[in-house]
């Protein structure tokens, strides 16, 4: 977390940020190409009962771009990214007003399926979360659910997800293991197979790696670099969103302040809430 | 800091005193149970053996043995948790799963609270005037079981819900967001991971059945059986109400003290053999876990 207290003025990044930023290595910058918007939010409102959590947000992701969401506790980041494949369709009391579109299909229309949704926008949560089976039968278990069953078509899969989230060397010799003997970082990289298993269009990430400890970051966020998908990611990191993402939207109390390029919000903020929040005069 | 040493002494001595007050009231309790256990074994032991395990009561249940009351107490335990295993795990999916927060919810919950607070002997009495007179079962295995299904219904329901409430939010998340449906998540990760909390209580519950006696007195039971029941229409002994028999117009009271104690060494071995049972497959599954 960005702890100075004079942060530079208007234009001047943190040096916290220019580390993070130097970090990255041949990663391109958006914008070369004409970018595709998959997920577009239009107008959306959240409530909690009586408490409104989102005030009237309007944002569009790119196709193969990484988009980071970050914002102080309780701003709202996390409560957006859920909506995107509706995972508050259980929680009493949620309402949303707005539309969102997911590669041009209502996520919230009358016709919308949610488990179709969700097949399609694979989500990672803040704590690794494998159920308690093998790696295997966690890999395989939203195939199975898609009606996978023939033991040569899920190793094919099983294979294919683990190597996408650089996991299958580490692996590949106990795959009957059960899941949560594994390493805090291996557990969450088995969820990002799993997840990736389903081979879905956009992968939503919930503050993936702060439940982990650095070695085990790094090499999520090695993943997430690499891995040329649609990635919305919540972090409460700003030096890990400007490690890994091409665009970066500041959240505040339920507002969508600011969003836009990562290297420009973090250099030239247009609004001073967000220089104050990346310079660390508030979190 | 300056008042760090104010009043240490007596807190110390505060500290001192309640440690000892708790330590001697939990060994208060220990020993009611333990010369309880003594007791009950010093004076049926010499009762027990092969026989007694084994054969029919002879001469007006003076002489011979116990095996149609252990039989009966079997059938009425495990028939019980026939009845509410099924009722009790489904009332528990329901409230811990799929239940909104609202009056139907708290009523059912607060329902099930009281009906585990009224007196067996109730229960018996329902369970003779429902099932025994009005479904006209007669006095029998049949009735017996609902009887004593009814009753552990509570406890089963009960420890069933918390077991569920026990497995992580976390799963049920993410077969969500993998594209599992309601039923599929509960079904395919949220009941196995609950199971072994929700046998636990149903483990518990048989033990509670095989040890009632006024329920199953007005609703199945027999002071003598020459044959083992062989349809559920069938009176049978049991172990509890044997007991109670012996002890309170058996041909020979005094003569059969030893009788009496025996089958309560044998009642009690069985219910603390269920309760053990219980804890171990508890205690292994907490080790097997780590979530």
């Amino acid at each position: 977390m960005v702890t100075t207290e004079e942060g530079g003025g208007k234009g001047a990044p943190s040096p916290e940020f220019r580390d993070a930023w130097d970090a990255r290595d041949s990663f391109e910058t958006p914008g070369e190409e004409e970018p595709k918007a998959v997920i577009k939010a239009d107008r959306i409102s959240f409530f909690y009962g009586a408490f409104q959590a989102l005030r009237n947000i309007s944002l569009e992701i790119m196709a193969d771009e990484v988009t980071a969401f970050i914002g102080p506790s309780g701003c709202g980041k996390s409560t957006f990214l859920k909506l995107l494949n509706r995972m508050h369709d259980f929680v009493p009391g949620a309402r949303l007003a707005g539309e969102v579109l997911v590669s041009g299909q209502s996520v919230y229309g009358p016709d919308a399926d949610p488990v179709d949704i969700r097949r399609r926008v694979g989500m990672v949560f803040q704590r690794p979360n494998p159920f308690p089976k093998s790696i295997y039968d966690n890999i395989c278990y939203g195939p199975r659910l898609v009606g996978v069953r023939k033991k040569a078509e899920l190793d094919v899969v099983v294979e294919r997800a683990l190597r996408a989230a650089a996991l299958w060397d580490d692996v590949k010799d106990v795959l009957t293991k059960s899941a949560l003997e594994l390493s805090g970082g291996q557990q969450q990289r088995v969820c990002i197979a799993r997840a990736l298993a389903l081979e879905p269009d956009i992968l939503l990430m919930d503050e993936p790696t702060s439940a982990l400890d650095p070695i085990a970051t790094s090499k999520v966020e090695d993943w997430i670099r690499s891995s040329g998908m649609t990635i919305v990611i919540v972090t409460h990191n700003m030096q890990q969103a400007a490690r890994i993402s091409d665009r970066t939207a500041f959240f505040y109390m339920g507002e969508l302040v600011e969003f836009g390029p990562t290297l420009e919000l973090f250099t030239s903020p247009r609004e001073r809430r967000t220089e104050n929040y990346i310079t660390g005069r508030f979190g | 800091m300056f008042l760090t040493g104010y009043g240490k002494a007596a807190r110390k001595r505060r500290d001192r005193l309640a440690t000892v007050v708790i330590a001697s009231l939990a060994g208060f309790v220990l020993l009611v149970l333990a010369s309880l256990m003594t007791y009950i074994f010093v004076q049926g032991v010499s009762a027990v053996s092969w026989e007694f395990l084994s054969e029919f009561p002879r001469h007006a249940m003076t002489e011979g043995g116990i095996f149609p009351a252990i039989v009966g107490t079997v059938y009425l335990a495990v028939g019980s948790m026939c009845i509410s295993i099924p009722l009790g795990f489904g009332a528990a999916i329901y409230l811990a799963e799929y239940a909104k927060p609202g009056a139907l919810v708290s009523a059912v919950r607060l329902g099930v609270a009281n009906l585990a607070g009224v007196p067996s002997v109730v229960f018996g009495l329902f369970g003779l005037s429902l099932f025994v007179t009005t479904f006209g079962f007669g006095r029998s295995l049949l009735s017996g079981c609902l009887t004593l299904g009814l009753l552990t219904l509570p406890t089963v329901t009960a420890a069933a819900e918390e077991a569920i409430r026990q497995t992580p939010a976390s799963f049920r998340e993410a077969a969500l967001a993998l594209g599992a449906s309601r039923w599929q998540a509960v079904r395919q990760v949220i009941l196995p991971a609950a199971l072994p909390g929700m046998l636990t209580g149903g483990i518990l519950a048989l033990g509670r059945a095989a040890g009632e006696t006024a329920p199953i007195s007005l609703t199945s039971a027999t002071a003598y059986s020459p044959a083992l029941p062989d349809s559920p229409f069938n009176e049978a002994m049991a172990l509890t109400t044997h007991i109670y028999n012996l002890a309170t117009n058996g041909s020979d009271i005094a003569a059969t003290r030893p009788q009496q104690f025996g089958t309560s060494l044998v009642l009690v071995t069985l219910v603390l053999g269920l309760s053990l049972f219980a804890l171990v497959i508890r205690a292994r599954l907490r080790r097997s876990r780590r979530w």
